[in-house]
């Protein structure tokens, strides 16, 4: 009969790891690749339907707004700096600066949610109106899913952070957050490019 | 082996790489466990069972006990869809029968393609993984246990609203792939493509927790030593087929939103009049669409290399090769889906482009085929039934695959478009890919799942009705299909002369039927009589073998060290190990990606009933939105509390996972 040789003991090795060591950064990273599909079939649908069209947007369509939605590009590129703060803190073990910066996040979070309120108001169309509607809003709509998921998901780590039964595991979870949300903001800009920008120069 | 990054000198192993890659031994052993082992195993038992009685059941994460499961509801519903293809046999085997009519029949074939491609084919293969693929690489567990039961909850709850719907007379009936304009607003009113939109969402998003789990478990689970170039090939298979689960699924799950878009809310993907385009769905669905029949089929062909060695005592000739072809199909799979529209109006140079390209793939599967030819005919090859599955997969399979490449061509694709030549050769291809290599899997692991043999007799048996029941029911629709007659029509008139084809393909399909009762028989039979198995009956290689039949809950007493492709053949007296994950919480080994070295340890969470809570409000979400939009908003805000109490950490467990690893605690 045969036996069993033990030949290491895996008793010393930490509990947690980060970046790409640990799981659940893979887990977003494939959450990630899912949603990065999704959007790429959204954009592709609004490209996709413009060559039913003569005009773009079709007339008497008028063109969306850019104030709005410039600004909300502008703060969506800004909180990846911020969100590199928490990013860092999180490394460091650093209590204090990731509380303190998640609760910006969440600040960040809800001012952004709330601009996309009036970036929908800014196609100046609506979904059921034309094909070109339809692929605008479901373009914004699926975005605006990521967006007010990864909100919600950092004001929860934040009260984990702040009141929660935390373990040092925590920080992992909380440097996936801000990975996820480095993807949510980064992908706008191309959408923001698509939907509000390039209808000016069709 | 080296340290892993800045850890005490628990490191390295000494194991030393066994080269050339060994055959098989002639006897195999099994370990014997020492007084202390025994102790181990009842604290471990305590450790990972799933809780008793119902609700333990409806709480457990165990992926064994969810693997089962989902395998047992894929095979449920694989009934149910043969016994719909039974329907359409029956309504079909005579000209002007009037046994089923038009409104039913367009209801039943839609049903029978949908089952067997949503809630049979693709569960069924990755529920094999879900449970194989953790013990294949040497793990305890799936890397997200709890998502792992919450992707099967979906799957479930998505596959009981379609047939609930199909009782009440509202099952989808504008075919599987549900073309707009017919299932648009205009042409299907009612809630049946509802329904069918609703369920691609299901299934879908089980689909790609299920590619998540495979994916993550392989690359951060897999045992100490398992490199990547000593992945068993079957786990190969299932990491590329989850890749393309990956990149296929959300075109259809976004598509069928939009279908239900448009349906529902008055949109216009797909409306002509306002812009929209109906091409536009044939894209988006033949994107996933083609990549699906792979998903199918590449997992066919990872259990024929996961069968093919332990019949022939030696490895599969050419490991790096079958590697390379089976990353290569992932790749090309995704550069074919037009060839599904050639009578539609695209540009003829992209129908070149993708003739070239369905062609082409042929290359990769032809390449595994003759290292497969190699492998046999180098070894001693023992023709028991898995193996005899195993043949008739070369042979159906590949009659599937040359029709395949005639209807590649842009001119013959013309004639045969919507014939039954195409459902001769999609029969034989998913039947020959997928469902002839998963039975040769399931009579394969049959002895891993429940500790006993299926009967030999009656396996042969079963071999032989369905290989001759396939072809006499599946070859005459070539002929029928050159001849003319078209898919989807109810019937027929006897001016046509598809009469007597149509009787014979009837009368193959009773074979076929008589096939799987035999196999059914078996299986029961088995389950009670079946000659009990040790734990590596056959003789395997790979590491799923290295443990009881059935595994225990937690699978592996300690974690197996790999040092070859083989690693049961190389074993010899001692089985190496590796020791230390605490036995009082479900401890699990993390390796890093590449070389497998132990990283850290990283504990499994508890049961718990949250993942089947967050099921039922993905429930809520879709079903009630076939009915009005706030659904999403309700089910939303429902999930959204079901996903806070699955993640928010429970101090009892807290507690005792962080007891004596006070570097942990913040």
């Amino acid at each position: 009969m045969k036996r069993f040789r033990i030949a290491g003991d895996v008793s010393a090795l930490p509990t947690y790891a980060f970046g790409n060591r640990n799981i659940h950064w893979w887990g977003t990273l494939m959450f990630m690749t899912i949603e990065g599909m999704t959007i790429a079939v959204c954009a592709a649908a609004y490209l996709y339907v413009r060559k039913n069209f003569e005009a773009w947007p079709p007339p008497p369509t008028p063109l969306p707004d850019l104030v709005i939605p410039t600004i909300a590009a502008v703060l969506m590129v800004l909180s990846i700096a911020m969100m590199t703060r928490v990013h860092v803190a999180t490394r460091k073990m650093d209590l204090r600066g990731v509380q303190r910066w998640l609760v910006i996040m969440v600040i960040v979070g809800i001012v952004l949610v709330a601009l996309r309120w009036f970036e929908f108001k800014a196609l100046n169309t609506r979904w059921d109106s034309n094909a070109y509607g339809s692929t605008a809003w479901a373009t914004v709509a699926f975005h605006s899913t990521l967006l007010l998921f990864e909100v919600v998901e950092t004001a929860v780590f934040a009260a984990l952070m702040l009141f929660g039964p935390r373990e040092k595991k925590h920080f992992t979870d909380v440097e996936d957050d801000a990975v996820y949300w480095y993807f949510m903001a980064a992908i706008w800009v191309p959408l923001y490019v698509l939907v509000y920008v390039s209808p000016h120069f069709a | 082996m080296t340290v892993a990054r800045g850890v005490a000198p628990l490191l390295p192993l000494e194991v030393e790489t066994v080269r050339p890659d060994p055959v098989a031994p002639q006897v195999w052993e099994e370990v014997e466990l020492t007084d202390a082992d025994q102790e181990l195993r009842k604290e471990l038992l305590d450790t990972w069972g799933d809780n008793p009685g119902l609700w333990g059941w409806l709480r457990s994460t165990s992926h064994l006990s969810i693997a089962k499961r989902y395998i047992i509801t894929a095979f449920l519903f694989f009934g149910l869809g043969g016994l719909e293809a039974g329907l359409i046999r029956l309504q079909l085997s005579q000209p002007e029968n009037s046994f089923i009519g038009p409104d039913r029949y367009n209801q039943i074939f839609t049903m029978h393609g949908t089952t067997m491609m949503f809630l049979f084919a693709v569960p069924v293969m990755v529920a094999l993984a879900l449970y194989l693929v953790p013990m294949m690489v040497g793990a305890r567990d799936v890397a997200f246990p709890r998502l792992n039961a919450y992707g099967y909850w979906v799957y479930l709850i998505g596959g009981l609203f379609v047939y609930v719907q199909f009782l009440l007379n509202t099952a989808p009936d504008a075919g599987w792939f549900s073309y707009v304009p017919l299932a648009g607003p205009e042409f299907s009113p009612g809630k049946r493509v509802d329904t069918w939109a609703q369920l691609i969402t299901f299934t879908e998003i089980a689909a790609l927790v299920a590619a998540t789990e495979i994916i993550v478990t392989v690359f951060k689970h897999r045992a100490p030593g398992m490199s990547l170039n000593r992945i068993p090939l079957y786990v190969w298979a299932m990491v590329v087929t989850s890749f393309m689960i990956i990149f296929a699924m959300p075109s259809v799950a976004t598509g069928s939103q939009f279908l239900a878009a448009d349906r529902l809310i008055d949109t216009h993907f797909f409306n002509h009049a306002e812009g929209g385009d109906s091409l536009l769905w044939q894209h988006l669905f033949w994107f996933f669409g083609h990549p699906e029949v792979y998903i199918i089929f590449v997992p066919g062909l990872g259990i024929i290399s996961a069968i093919v060695p332990a019949f022939t005592r030696r490895p599969v000739f050419g490991y790096p090769v079958m590697v390379l072809a089976l990353v290569t199909t992932g790749f090309m799979s995704f550069g074919l889906w037009v060839h599904h529209m050639f009578t539609t109006p695209i540009p003829q140079l992209g129908q070149s482009f993708f003739t070239a390209a369905s062609t082409m793939i042929a290359i990769p599967t032809g390449v595994q085929i003759f290292c497969w030819i190699a492998t046999i005919w180098a070894g001693r090859t023992r023709f028991a039934t898995p193996m005899l599955f195993v043949i008739g997969f070369f042979v159906v399979f590949i009659i599937g695959g040359v029709t395949g490449v005639m209807v590649a061509s842009v001119a013959f694709d013309q004639q045969a478009h919507d014939t039954y030549f195409v459902v001769a050769h999609l029969h034989y291809v998913l039947l020959g890919g997928a469902v002839f290599p998963l039975l040769a899997g399931v009579y394969y692991w049959f002895p891993k799942f429940t500790g006993r043999m299926l009967s030999e007799r009656l396996g042969k048996w079963n071999f032989w009705l369905l290989i001759i029941g396939v072809n006499v029911a599946f070859f005459p629709m070539h002929i029928l299909g050159l001849e003319g007659m078209t898919r989807r029509i109810y019937t027929y008139l006897p001016e046509t002369g598809w009469g007597p084809l149509n009787a014979v393909s009837s009368a193959g399909a009773v074979i076929i039927v008589v096939g799987m009762v035999v196999f059914a028989i078996n299986f029961f039979w088995s389950l009670r009589r079946g000659k009990t198995a040790g734990e590596n009956p056959w003789g395997g290689e790979t590491l799923e073998w290295a443990t009881s039949s059935p595994p225990e809950s937690y699978v592996f007493m300690y974690l197996p060290v790999v040092k070859s492709r083989a690693p049961l053949w190389s074993e010899g007296s001692e089985r190496v190990v590796v020791g230390g994950l605490r036995s009082d919480v479900r401890d699990t080994l993390t390796t890093t990606l590449m070389d497998a070295e132990p990283d850290h340890r990283q504990s499994s969470p508890a049961p718990s009933i949250w993942p089947l809570m967050a099921a039922v409000a993905t429930g809520v979400m879709f079903i009630s939105a076939v009915f009005t939009p706030w659904g999403l908003v309700v089910g939303s805000v429902l999930l959204f509390f079901a996903l806070f109490f699955w993640g928010w950490p429970d101090k009892a467990d807290q507690a005792k996972r962080l007891a004596g690893e006070s570097e942990a605690t913040a």
